[in-house]
């Protein structure tokens, strides 16, 4: 490959943001100079624009009331996280008589017969994944409503993960329908899908919009803050 | 203010203007990765995005898995899925399952190919704007590859009550999560609007 030396032209040099780290200069950020990007496409804007250039969707300097959404949306998640642990997720029926198993009793039911590794999976996607994403939400929420400055750096990775994870809990709604759709052998043996898949559905998608909602930006404004209030005093 | 870039982690303004083929570039603040690039992505894009069009094709035209117990069989395809949900009773399950596995991976593909031709090329086209804001506003409700850990768990769970065959439709379904979840993996946010945009002013 030929290499190519690209000539940094003095104006576009002195816009170069240096590698600084968090602690050190204040970093400019496109709010402070009054410019807000576009969510769907990175476009620069001036932050009074209220329709990106580029793209035509709505700019918005921070996400709108995401606190207040990401709230609401999380509580949302919380109440139909009851039902999908008590409700059985789905029934067998088999020879006439008919069995329900809850998510946690599935995952039961398969250490009993060694299953272990599909147990783990199971357990992973469906008990930690879910209620450790509402936790850490609840946490992410909690410290920026505090405008708290614990290291902003690790609650926005702890944002991406929270992010990354969402959709995996739905392993257990498409094994209940792969199970439900495969399983049905005359009045033998058959599956059918308990409320329970209903709910964790909405479990799932509740969080994963409430992820969307939320704006990590929000953990570094509130850290911008209280360096400017140590700088006052 | 070209090259600038806004973190989307923490809003710090980077310029990335400097960055040479095969580069990517980090948030320096908060560690979110910003932007990577890459002269043949819209290529690799369309080699994925077309393997993928060949085998979602196929995983539709074959029977899925089968199961047989005490001499009954039932067979299902990859449509069939959802569809037994629908039966009883809970429509709103059976439209997610069918939109996060079929129509919206689908629709995803078919606007990469539509929106990646034109930019390989280097031609102006009126739809690339409304494409590229529908791919990168749906990648997230696109749950191909937890389709396939969900039917992984599902044979694991009823192993031990009959046998179970998985037919052509499946691995050619395996196929294509992997081809789909690379193609959207090149596809690059801020290096594809601003290729658009360069296409739009020419």
């Amino acid at each position: 490959m030929p290499e190519i030396v690209p000539e940094i032209v003095p104006e576009i040099a002195s816009e170069i943001v240096p590698a600084t780290t968090p602690e050190s200069a204040p970093a400019t950020t496109a709010a402070s100079q009054g410019l807000s990007a576009c969510h769907v496409c990175c476009k620069l804007a001036p932050a009074e624009v209220h329709h990106c250039p580029r793209c035509g969707s709505a700019m918005h300097l921070r996400k709108n009331d995401s606190i207040q959404r990401t709230l609401a949306l999380l509580v949302t998640a919380c109440l139909l996280y009851i039902p999908a642990n008590l409700f059985p997720i789905m029934i067998t029926d088999q020879l006439g008589s008919s069995e329900g198993s809850t998510i946690m009793g599935g995952v039961l039911l398969l250490i009993h017969h060694d299953a272990l590794p599909v147990a783990l999976v199971i357990f992973v996607f469906s008990v930690m994944v879910p209620s450790g994403k509402l936790m850490s939400m609840f946490y992410l929420v909690w410290t920026v409503k505090r405008h708290s400055p614990v290291s902003p750096r690790q609650r926005t990775i702890m944002y991406r993960v929270t992010e990354f994870v969402g959709k995996w809990s739905m392993v257990d709604v498409f094994v209940v329908a792969i199970l439900v759709a495969l399983v049905h052998l005359g009045g033998l043996l058959a599956i059918r899908p308990g409320i329970a898949a209903l709910s964790f559905a909405g479990v799932v998608i509740v969080t994963m919009i409430a992820a969307e909602s939320f704006d990590p930006r929000l953990i570094w404004d509130a850290m911008e803050k209280t360096e400017e209030k140590n700088s006052d005093n | 203010m070209t090259g600038d870039i806004a973190c989307h982690g923490c809003d710090l303004l980077v310029n990335v203007a400097t960055l040479k083929d095969g580069e990517s570039a980090s948030c320096p603040r908060c560690g979110s990765f910003l932007t990577r690039v890459r002269s043949d992505a819209f290529s690799r894009v369309l080699a994925y995005a077309f393997a993928g069009v060949i085998l979602l094709i196929l995983a539709n035209s074959f029977p899925f898995l089968s199961f047989a117990a005490s001499g009954l069989e039932s067979v299902i395809t990859l449509r069939q899925t959802p569809r037994a949900i629908w039966d009883y009773d809970m429509p709103a399950v059976a439209l997610m399952v069918a939109a996060f596995i079929i129509v919206i991976p689908s629709a995803i593909l078919g606007m990469l190919l539509m929106l990646c031709i034109p930019l390989q090329q280097g031609r102006y086209r009126p739809w690339l704007v409304t494409t590229a804001k529908w791919i990168f506003l749906a990648q997230n409700w696109a749950m191909v590859e937890v389709f396939i850990i969900g039917v992984i768990v599902s044979l694991v769970k009823i192993a031990a009550m009959a046998t179970i065959v998985l037919g052509i439709s499946f691995w050619a379904y395996a196929g294509f999560a992997i081809c789909f979840t690379l193609a959207l993996a090149n596809l690059d946010r801020y290096q594809c609007w601003e290729r658009i945009e360069a296409l739009e002013s020419a």
